[in-house]
């Protein structure tokens, strides 16, 4: 070794490192496990590398397309609508009517607008107060919502559209109401609505009031807006 | 995987770097593990290796690296003991307590005096004074500039002077 630091101790002690260090010689068996390790390898299946390369493209394929994969949309045709009618409910419960106008005053316009004609138009009473009315877009279909709010604070939506001819109801979620009405009841992103038909109009009554007791105070509700209320196609 | 001829050259260095091992772990199946771990990785890398360099000091610096990784781990575990107190003598692989595991036993003041010295003196020492590696080569092990090693063997065989001046008292 060539060391400018190194003086006569420092090779002296060098040569004692050197020859009087024990030295460890590799046991035999060790080679031989060497070899043997070596030869037999841990081998990854041939299979693994393609499988993995194709699950990764099919990963990052689907990860390009999610944004214009369509939606999941619910199957039945009523939950598709109530669904629409739900968000159109939590619109207005969040920012309010559009194009708020006052029942029976508003509705010569709002039914030019909507192409449905109230009748009757239910203006409120002691427990369900008129917010405001306006139209509405929905399902690709023009239509009239009213929105009422109960003395406990609950926005109410009654939303009315033309029901379209695959706007079936079946019998399923019916609730029989006061002898009289069997609507049904669908649940939607933590809301609930009663839905009917009444001649050629989809009616939806929506509302948070989704706990037992709401439930029978807005089964209530739908009586006091079904009986004061006569939709119908106006053109 | 290495080619049959690699492997012939690879394991012509056996015995020196079991000796390394030996040094390294203080424990004779230590040694053997970390021989083995050291070749199946040369083995495995063996693509790496530029013909022409240094394969010895190619296979010192492999375990030497493996040593230290299995080492800093150890010195985790260690550091989170009960008593706070860190357990040099735990084995590296094996779960085997030292008494049982075959713990190297000293037989010389000078063997004794290069167990206390710490990894990277007795390190530069073994490379360059026992296997009398060129100062190059032991700058590749260890991964520093050759007056690194320079120093680090100045002060190597100050301190080791210090040790056999003390057993020389007792």
């Amino acid at each position: 070794m060539s060391d400018e630091l190194r003086g006569p101790d420092d090779e002296a002690l060098g040569r004692r490192l050197a020859s009087e260090l024990p030295r460890y010689t590799a046991p035999a068996r060790l080679r031989v496990s060497i070899v043997d390790a070596a030869d037999h390898p841990a081998r990854r299946p041939v299979w693994l590398a393609p499988l993995i390369a194709a699950a990764a493209t099919a990963l990052a394929l689907v990860l390009f397309l999610i944004p214009v994969l369509p939606r999941i949309e619910p199957a039945d045709p009523v939950q598709q609508v109530v669904r629409a009618v739900v968000n159109e409910h939590s619109r207005a419960l969040m920012w309010g009517a559009r194009q708020p106008q006052i029942l029976p005053a508003g509705l010569p316009w709002l039914t030019q607008e909507t192409g449905i004609d109230l009748r009757r138009a239910f203006a409120g009473d002691d427990r369900l107060s008129l917010v405001a009315a306006e139209p509405v877009y929905l399902t690709r279909q023009r239509g009239l919502a009213v929105h009422y709010r109960d003395v406990d604070g609950h926005l109410v939506s009654y939303i009315m559209l033309p029901a379209e001819r695959s706007f079936a109801m079946s019998e399923r979620d019916r609730v029989q109401i006061d002898g009289r009405f069997k609507p049904m009841l669908k649940r939607d992103s933590g809301f609930v609505t009663w839905v009917w038909k009444q001649g050629d109009v989809a009616c939806f009554l929506v509302s948070d009031m989704v706990s037992q007791d709401d439930l029978e105070r807005f089964k209530d509700y739908f009586v006091r807006v079904r009986v004061a209320t006569e939709p119908t196609i106006a053109y | 995987m290495a080619d049959t001829d690699f492997q012939r050259q690879a394991l012509q260095h056996i015995d020196a770097l079991y000796n390394f091992a030996v040094y390294l772990t203080r424990n004779p199946p230590e040694a053997d593990d970390l021989v083995q771990e050291t070749y199946l990785r040369a083995f495995r890398f063996s693509h790496r290796f530029q013909p022409g360099t240094h394969l010895r000091a190619w296979l010192f610096q492999i375990l030497r690296n493996t040593f230290l990784t299995f080492y800093r781990l150890r010195e985790r575990e260690t550091a989170i003991a009960e008593d706070g107190v860190p357990d040099w003598d735990v084995p590296m692989f094996h779960d085997t307590s030292t008494d049982e595991g075959g713990a190297l036993e000293a037989h010389t003041d000078l063997e004794r005096a290069m167990r206390r010295l710490p990894e990277e003196f007795r390190t530069v020492l073994l490379l360059a004074e026992v296997e009398g590696m060129p100062l190059e080569e032991v700058a590749r092990v260890m991964a520093c500039p050759v007056g690194t090693v320079k120093s680090r063997i100045f002060r190597a065989k100050e301190r080791l002077r210090g040790l056999l001046k003390d057993y020389e008292k007792k």
